[in-house]
């Protein structure tokens, strides 16, 4: 009964949805606010049958309902309770049902939020959401229904991919996809704001904390994904450019670039055709990631199962990008500015930059994703381009970021005068180029890693010569340290938040710099009790041992560690077999440091456990990528506060 | 407008120093996709290619102490035999496809710097009965553990 | 901007949509197995039934060997329907269907047959030589076996009645 009952609610929620969208845009047009009541209605209907039928799936899997195909294929009598729970959005079906229940959760809450905030905007902006909304309950009718019946039953299930049993999996997805799903909301708006042709701030005013929320999300999905890769996959590395790695990482560029931008409009009532189609863009690119990896159009290593689906996608992707770059050609001549840039020198200038190379950046990497497909086409040979590519292209770009992380907050807006230019940059710029020397002086050849130091130390500077400044003068004032740092991080919340994310991608940076530039692997086959050296570390093999678990064999290596001093770890790398794997899965073991991790892979062995190969890594400054997503954190929650005065 | 002339002028040249990077870098990592059988027509050493084949059952040689591995990749029509230093990932076993990206050596080997597995969601593998299974592991791997 | 031009804006997103509509028109190569126009290895099993089934004596009729287990689930439960209604569709026309299962015990194998109303010659391989000998590597793989005794066609997966009519339906109209 449970496949019936799912497969009818996912139904009814879709004619719901259909009828919702249509109500709402009847409404928004005719100014007939019980259709729009009636919209909202069927949102909380849908929202409902959703989680209800998310819940069923939920209940399936805990209680392996192998009549249903879906569950079948993705667990097995001994998946383990929790991931039991995960394994629902382990697979494409179960993720789509993911990202409709996420859309319907924010589709009701936008309907709670906004509902009195403008009325001529929220009807259409209620209208694209569910109409969006609609669309992932047609994919899960159509081409990836989710409550598809097995017969006869089988008795046991194929079980999870192995891979996915980690808590990277638990929550990666659930981030990326809080992430994708909220940029619907400002798109929505900025249909909203075309259909109705109030272009101006108010449908930028309501979706500013929409959209850094969204941003987040989408950042500390993508963090956790690199963390995920390196800690479960046993290459040593966090980011390969891999098609479905860019999908998810091209939103976020023009994410970012969007965040910026609307401070400008904010402010100077500039680039309002620019954030329009920022936003759009940033939509599309989240529908195309999902076509991306659904598709199977570009080949990866992590490419899902083909079918109808991508041809679903592309249209739905068709449409969004036709219709709403229809609106803007549409709504031209209001979208045109009405200011103008004043000088080259100024904040807007800087902030504009910023927009350029971010934008820059993510159609660079379409454009390397997209390749096989462009070469193939025009040329008929089917040609790749690898990391070198993205990493060539883009690094200038990101340097380029990390300058003007510093410069855009400091710098005066519409035109910098000579004092303002000396008053805010000087010390940094000073700082800078000593950095520069110092790591010039202590012998690091690399040109590259000389300048990303002194770039980095330029920006943190800025930052702390602002911040230090702004301190001083309310100590002046009479106001005690704490009160007067505390009290700036409150009073100019969004400012100093956007600071502390600043700081947190220049740990980041710091990290990714640090573990290209420094890291050093070694790969050795090891008699039991010889040893191998590497940085300082000495990796003794001491045996190898074999142990059932519940739905996997395990072959564990042990192996002691030493730095000079004895004893400073022993690292269990594994492998493990599950039956239903064609070969075996490696489990990695390190000792993660602030300076480095030790990471060990256990390669091949000999059965008797007289030998094993290894491949042993000292990667420099990984963990500065995950401190750096902590800071990012606790940046955007100060950012997000509610403000205490408004700006001026 | 002056002031729009130099943001032109500013943008061109953005514009243009992105398309240098682009071209250059896609020619340095540009990888061409090849079988066994193009491959064999048409080698040219030091260029970089991606080849994916079946790796042919007997061929596979695998030296823990020296981690040299060695393989030969068809496609049903021509051979190549390739040659890697490393361990072989997991994904990896004789009669099953792979792709593996390096290049070709005059000597007449594709020598490869990456292998790469593609892993299917399709069906599930067997208990091989020609080899020891699991459950002898665990006595074979029994003996004086730390 | 004047009004026609700015309608420009939508329609210079046409070709990037083209390009991924194309994409679809590619195959991401597909690997290729070496067996692929090689004769197909005989062999000779006993069914479920007592009766012996020898591939020679098949020689002459286009043949589908379907490897599958018990144990493999959902994709062997999956297909068992479509591989029984091609059976029927195709018997009367030189078709024959055959069904090798691969590492499994005979009382659950004669339940899957049993539950599936399998009409089709089904054989245990108790050895694992006929597997080995097609590069069975997991289950189910079916293969199309052309009247010359080549195998022409491999599947990987769940075969569906589509994969089956196409296969099948391509072998028939070759000449005998």
């Amino acid at each position: 009964m449970t496949p019936e009952i799912g497969a009818g609610a996912v139904v009814v929620a879709l004619v719901l949805a259909v009828y919702g969208s249509a109500a709402a845009a009847a409404g928004a047009l005719t100014g007939r606010p019980n259709l729009v009541v009636s919209a909202q209605h069927a949102a909380l209907g849908v929202f409902v049958l959703v989680t209800g039928a998310l819940l069923l799936l939920v209940h399936a899997f805990l209680t392996f309902d192998f009549s249903i195909r879906y569950v079948a294929t993705n667990t097995n009598l001994g998946t383990p309770f929790y991931y039991r729970i995960t394994a629902v959005w382990g697979a494409l079906e179960g993720s789509i049902v993911l990202w409709a229940w996420m859309l319907a959760l924010y589709t009701l809450i936008v309907v709670l939020r906004h509902r009195q905030d403008s009325r001529e905007l929220y009807p259409w902006a209620l209208a694209v959401m569910l109409g969006v909304l609609a669309f992932f309950l047609l994919v899960m009718t159509v081409p990836a229904p989710v409550f598809q019946r097995l017969s006869p039953v089988p008795p046991d299930g194929r079980g999870l991919n192995p891979l996915l049993e980690d808590t990277g999996m638990i929550t990666h997805p659930v981030c990326l996809y809080l992430g994708f799903t909220g940029f619907t909301v400002p798109f929505a708006f900025a249909v909203a704001a075309l259909a109705t042709g109030r272009v101006g701030d108010t449908w930028i005013a309501l979706t500013r904390r929409w959209t850094l929320i969204a941003w987040y999300f989408l950042s500390l999905g993508l963090l956790i994904g690199g963390w995920w890769s390196y800690h479960v996959l046993g290459w040593g590395g966090y980011w390969a450019w891999d098609p479905v790695e860019n999908a998810a990482f091209m939103p976020w560029l023009t994410g970012t670039a969007f965040l910026h931008s609307v401070m400008i409009q904010e402010r100077r009532r500039m680039l309002k055709l620019w954030n329009i189609t920022l936003v759009v863009l940033t939509f599309s690119l989240t529908l195309f990631g999902t076509f991306l990896t659904r598709s199977g159009v570009i080949a990866s290593v992590h490419a899902f199962t083909q079918g109808s689906i991508g041809a679903f996608f592309l249209g739905i992707l068709a449409l969004v990008v036709l219709v709403s770059l229809g609106l803007i050609a549409w709504r031209w001549d209001d979208l045109r500015a009405e200011g103008a840039l004043d000088s080259v020198v100024s904040r807007e200038s800087a902030f504009l930059l910023n927009n350029v190379f971010l934008v820059a950046a993510a159609f660079t990497v379409f454009f390397g994703t997209v390749f096989p497909l462009l070469s193939e086409a025009v040329r008929g040979e089917k040609v790749s381009v690898g990391a070198p590519f993205f990493n060539l292209v883009n690094l200038p770009l990101f340097l380029a970021l990390i300058f003007l992380m510093g410069v855009g907050p400091l710098i005066a807006w519409r035109r910098a005068s000579l004092a303002n230019l000396k008053r805010n940059f000087v010390a940094p710029v000073l700082l800078g180029i000593i950095t520069a020397g110092v790591f010039r002086l202590v012998g690091t050849a690399s040109a590259l890693t000389v300048l990303t130091m002194a770039l980095t130390m330029f920006t943190a500077a800025a930052v702390a010569v602002d911040f230090v400044r702004a301190v001083r003068t309310r100590l002046r004032a009479g106001e005690g340290l704490l009160g007067a740092a505390g009290g700036l991080l409150v009073r100019h919340n969004r400012r100093y938040g956007g600071f502390a994310v600043h700081l947190g991608v220049l740990v980041i940076a710091l990290g990714v710099m640090g573990s290209h530039a420094w890291s050093v692997q070694t790969e050795a086959t090891l008699k039991r009790g010889e040893a191998t050296e590497l940085a300082g570390y000495k990796v003794r093999f001491d045996g190898l041992a074999a142990r059932e678990e519940s739905n996997h064999f395990k072959v564990v290596g042990t192996f002691t560690v030493s730095d000079g001093k004895p004893d400073f770890a022993v690292l269990r790398p594994s492998k493990k077999f599950y039956p239903q794997e064609q070969s075996p899965i490696a489990g990695v073991d390190y000792r993660l440091g602030l300076k480095e991790d030790v990471y060990l892979v256990l390669g091949d062995f000999a059965r008797d456990g007289s030998h094993a190969t290894i491949k042993l890594q000292i990667n420099r400054l990984v963990s500065w990528i995950w401190i750096g997503g902590l800071i990012i954190t606790l940046g955007t929650i100060l950012a997000i506060l509610p403000e205490r005065r408004r700006p001026a | 407008m002056r002031q729009h002339r130099k943001f032109l002028v500013g943008g061109v040249i953005i514009a243009l120093a992105l398309g240098y990077l682009v071209y250059a870098g896609v020619t340095q990592s540009a990888v061409y996709f090849v079988t066994p059988g193009e491959l064999r027509a048409a080698p040219v050493a030091g260029k970089a290619y991606r080849l994916g084949g079946m790796v042919v059952p007997g061929t596979l040689k695998w030296e823990p102490q020296t981690l040299a591995l060695a393989f030969s990749l068809s496609d049903g029509k021509a051979t190549v035999l390739v040659r890697h230093r490393g361990t072989p990932p997991d994904l990896f076993g004789e009669g099953r496809g792979a792709v593996v990206e390096g290049r070709w050596n005059r000597d007449g080997y594709f020598e490869a710097s990456l292998i790469l597995a593609k892993h299917s969601e399709e069906y599930k593998a067997p208990h091989d009965p020609s080899q020891a299974g699991h459950k002898e592991l665990l006595k074979t791997l029994k003996g004086p553990q730390p | 901007m004047t009004r026609a031009w700015r309608w420009l804006i939508p329609l210079s997103a046409l070709p990037v949509l083209v390009l991924l509509w194309y994409g679809f028109k590619l195959n991401p190569r597909d690997i290729p197995s070496p067996l692929m126009g090689k004769t197909a290895a005989p062999f000779t099993l006993t069914t479920f039934e007592g009766q012996p089934l020898s591939l020679e004596a098949l020689r002459g009729r286009v043949i589908v060997i379907n490897f599958w287990a018990s144990w493999c689930h959902p994709a062997c439960y999956e297909e068992a329907p479509a591989l029984e209604r091609g059976w029927q569709a195709y018997r009367e026309r030189g078709v024959t269907f055959v069904g090798v299962d691969i590492q499994d015990k005979a009382e659950a194998a004669t339940k899957f047959i049993q539950d599936f109303k399998l009409t089709f010659p089904n054989a245990l391989d108790p050895q694992g030589k006929v597997s080995v000998d097609y590069g069975v590597y997991g289950v189910p793989e079916t293969f199309f076996i052309d009247r010359q005794g080549r195998i022409r066609g491999k599947h990987v997966g769940a075969v569906t009645d589509q994969t089956i009519r196409e296969q099948v339906d391509r072998l028939l109209a070759e000449p005998s």
